[in-house]
């Protein structure tokens, strides 16, 4: 049999379960390996197809991501990437929930206080000089306006060491388990 | 030979590279064409998804080489050989394996009785 046999489809279908892998794949196993790992499959996949039929061929594959865990026990990188962005993003929420939080604390504060006539402003720390964050916000004059920060060089450095700690960790304990 | 669906997949999966090594011994061969082999060697419980996989360990482990060929059926195909160190481990694991199936003849090759003997008092 040769390529002609197999569709559009089929090749989509094809695509599709190289897709999935690559999913499981990418950000844990180095960026070269993971290539070669796909394009090998690519190529049996197409080779079986022709011979058995696209459903069969990638039924023959198993359970995706068991294979795609079989390929990470034998290549699993040092940083998991995706563990790492995972840690970061849950870092920056953790940060805005505690901001609002204490945000709010603050306004109700202000207001308790009988504010009139003047914004207030707070920076919960000024280690590295004002701005530096992450607590910082202001509430307007009328006490209905407010601005707080979202974005700083503390974020940011909380954000990065979330990453380092994330992807280094689960690198590390999935290399241990397996 | 057992009919088809016989074989334990655990015991499959234990002796899946030395059969793979042994294929390889024999010819070099890519991926699904090994599937291909096994399964007409009577293996066809063996998952592709269980042999690439032990392909790329026994390639990690130094045991096969592999290059890339172009193919007509479209993306290349990748040839795994199997190395001089691999010739050697497919040495030692042949002589393992036969003097565990030598271990366990006597015990396998009794009929299996119904019931079991009561214990020594």
């Amino acid at each position: 049999m040769n390529e002609g046999a197999l569709t559009k489809k089929d090749r989509m279908h094809i695509e599709i379960a190289v897709r999935k892998i690559d999913w499981e794949l990418d950000g844990r196993i180095p960026r070269a390996r993971r290539r070669q790992i796909l394009n090998e499959l690519r190529s049996n996949l197409t080779e079986a197809a022709q011979h058995v039929g696209v459903e069969q061929a990638v039924q023959q594959l198993g359970d995706l991501k068991a294979l795609a865990n079989s390929y990470l026990e034998l290549y699993r990188s040092r940083f998991d990437v995706r563990a790492g962005a995972f840690w970061a993003f849950i870092a920056y929420a953790a940060i805005q929930l505690l901001g609002i939080a204490l945000f709010l604390a603050f306004r109700a504060g202000v207001a308790a206080g009988g504010a009139h006539g003047a914004s207030y402003s707070f920076d919960l720390w000024q280690g590295f000089g004002q701005g530096f964050g992450p607590f910082a916000g202001k509430v307007g004059a009328d006490g209905n306006t407010f601005e707080l920060l979202i974005g700083s060089p503390a974020h940011l450095l909380i954000v990065l060491l979330a990453f380092a700690i994330g992807s280094t960790y689960q690198g590390i304990r999935a290399r241990r388990r397996t | 030979m057992p009919e088809d669906g016989v074989h334990d997949s655990q015991l499959l999966k234990g002796v899946l590279s030395l059969a793979l090594m042994r294929l390889l011994a024999d010819r070099e061969s890519y991926g699904y064409e090994l599937v291909t082999r096994l399964h007409d060697l009577g293996l066809t419980e063996v998952q592709d998804g269980s042999v690439y996989p032990a392909l790329g360990r026994l390639e990690r482990d130094g045991h096969v080489t592999s290059r890339l060929v172009a193919s007509t059926s479209g993306a290349a195909r990748k040839y795994y050989r199997l190395s001089t160190t691999g010739y050697a481990a497919l040495e030692h694991i042949e002589l393992a394996w036969q003097s565990l199936v030598g271990a366990l003849e006597p015990i396998l090759s009794k009929a299996v009785p119904a019931k079991p003997k009561e214990a020594l008092p």
